[in-house]
């Protein structure tokens, strides 16, 4: 091995001492190299492009109908469609950051994330940002294309707040998948139920197709925990601004409620993976497929 | 390598030998799909996503209705509990088949065995068909005790309609396995997407008036939409709100034979084909990395 930039050989101590510029970079690279593959392959793979908006707008077609044939008021046909573009995020986070590492293992993928020099944070932090840009071109074709077909009309009185919530509902989302990725991995073989056990149970917690204070005292509960749901009650307060509706909360608590959620899920995340890790270099199992 | 025909002198597979590969097919199916798993949390994932699919039609109910006009609950009660067999069957086919080729690579070895591949099919998917039927019965359960919903079973109806009805979806289930071989890209994701689809044009939550017109004639050929319309008249002793609300029971068994008839027929004249192509082109031992 040769330092870097100077061209001659250093011990293998010397070897392993970075500048903090050089890990900064180093990291950086990774992420943008794990987020590259999610990014170009929308451009890559028509056809993921046709399931990603196909799939969830087949299914908010079903609920709307649902609405229409009970002749419900029109603002629930509009909750339906944001409900539909935010379980698109969900399912991201799920399937495409929980269950990643899994799959990485099976792979082979794995053992190599482990040994490479950088941190598995920006692994995951790679993974976050190419599924939140592959997911919201999915999200906004199901929210163009619902409000084209059902006529939804929005009442957006403050777009920037409306787009500040979003991201902030981003964060404490993909942290969650963040976290789920390590303990997925703890959990072998379960992870396959444990990521189908995370769709419809949550979209029903979550109140993806309707407010989520239909589900009685459970909302507080949900509130406070899922970042799903505080997120869409949030944003729906925000897009139907004239709605009858309420939320479960004020958008101000809401706010409140995400930042907090961001914080303890990516810390909950960050000493998982340090868990992880130290038990994949201890037994040298959490790496081999098939476990 | 492609897989063409039986070398000379080995004999066609019997009855008995496609009743063993059944069997064997079936464990095998259960051992994976419960992927070796802690029965109680395969237990509890078996109970928990049906439910939580249903709850979310009776919250989306009561929310525009109060609880009031339980017909149309009952409605979705029974159509919910009843898509799980649909989702089972489909699903259940297309991914062991691409399982079997793709990630294990057994399919192969499966074909050039005197064994049935049919029956190895049918066993495979089996274990994902017993867990939709538990679905189903326990989606009735909670509907029963917990929602009012109202059972009124009448087996001269219920009988054929579930039997015509199971091998409807066995028939697209076993079109969408064949079709999923020729594919190179995606295929895991078709079932979902034709499940999708005829989630929407069959009437499984809806009445199918509320449909645009358009999609009308497309409803009415799914052998799905007379199936879940002959089982709602079967279990609830009504049919659906609507157009289909106004056929008499003996019609729509009547359309629901005849469209079961051509969909069977079409799907072993299609998988048979789709067969021979896939040993044509190699397609059996093909993997994509999808």
């Amino acid at each position: 091995m040769t330092a870097a930039g100077t061209g001659t050989t250093a011990s293998a101590r010397q070897a392993a001492e970075w500048s903090t510029e050089r890990v900064i970079r180093s990291n950086l690279r990774a992420v943008m190299g794990r987020a590259y593959p999610r990014v170009i392959g929308l451009t890559r793979e028509p056809s993921w492009l046709f399931f990603e908006i196909f799939l969830p707008f087949l299914a908010v077609s079903a609920f709307v109908f649902v609405y229409r044939a009970l002749e419900a008021p029109e603002e629930y046909i509009g909750f339906v469609v944001i409900g539909g573009a935010m379980a698109a995020f969900w399912l991201n986070v799920v399937w495409m950051m929980a269950a990643q590492f899994y799959w990485e293992k099976d792979q082979g993928n794995l053992e190599l994330y482990f040994t490479a020099p950088m941190h598995l944070m920006s692994v995951l932090a790679g993974m976050a940002i190419g599924g939140l840009v592959m997911t919201s071109s999915r999200a906004l074709a199901v929210i163009a294309i619902g409000s084209i077909l059902y006529g939804v009309s929005f009442d957006i009185q403050q777009p920037w707040l409306l787009a500040g919530v979003f991201l902030l509902t981003m964060i404490p989302l993909y942290g969650l998948g963040m976290l789920f990725a390590s303990l997925f991995l703890l959990w072998g073989r379960e992870a396959f139920h444990l990521a189908q056990l995370l769709q419809e149970p949550i979209y029903f917690l979550g109140g993806v197709n309707f407010p989520i204070g239909a589900i009685g005292p459970l909302a507080g509960l949900v509130v406070a925990t899922l970042p799903l749901a505080v997120g869409l009650d949030a944003m729906r307060q925000l897009v139907f601004a004239g709605s009858d509706v309420a939320g479960v909360l004020p958008v101000a608590a809401e706010i409140a409620i995400l930042a907090v959620m961001a914080v303890v899920f990516l810390v909950g995340a960050r000493l998982a993976l340090g868990y992880l890790e130290t038990l994949a270099r201890r037994e040298g199992r959490l790496t081999l497929r098939w476990q | 390598m492609a897989v063409t025909s039986l070398a000379p002198g080995i004999p066609r597979s019997t009855l008995g030998d496609a009743w063993r590969t059944f069997r064997t097919a079936v464990r095998l199916g259960w051992a994976i799909q419960s992927n070796w798993s802690d029965p109680f949390l395969f237990a509890v994932y078996t109970i928990i996503k049906p439910l939580a699919a249903a709850m979310i039609l009776v919250v989306m109910f009561w929310v525009v209705t109060g609880g009031r006009g339980t017909a149309f609950l009952q409605f979705l009660i029974v159509g919910s509990a009843l898509w799980n067999v649909v989702l089972g069957v489909v699903a259940g086919m297309v991914q062991s088949i691409l399982e079997d080729r793709e990630r294990y690579r057994m399919m192969k070895y499966v074909v050039v065995t005197p064994s049935s591949l049919f029956a190895f099919l049918l066993g495979r998917s089996a274990a994902r068909v017993l867990v939709a039927l538990i679905a189903v019965a326990l989606t009735l359960v909670v509907g029963v005790v917990f929602l009012g919903v109202r059972l009124q079973p009448d087996l001269v109806l219920f009988i054929p309609a579930t039997i015509l009805g199971l091998l409807a979806v066995n028939a697209i289930g076993l079109f969408m396995a064949g079709w999923c071989l020729q594919l190179r890209q995606e295929a895991w994701s078709y079932p979902e997407a034709i499940a999708g689809a005829l989630y929407l044009v069959s009437g499984a939550i809806f009445p199918i008036d509320v449909l645009p017109s358009i999609l009308h004639p497309i409803a009415f050929a799914m052998p799905t939409t007379w199936w879940l319309e002959a089982s709602r008249r079967g279990l609830l002793g009504h049919g659906s709100p609507g157009v289909l609300g106004d056929l008499g029971d003996g019609q729509v068994l009547v359309y629901l034979a005849i469209t079961t008839a051509i969909a069977v027929l079409l799907a072993l004249a299609a998988f048979g084909w789709f067969m021979r192509r896939a040993r044509r082109a190699g397609l059996l031992d093909m993997t994509t990395g999808s």
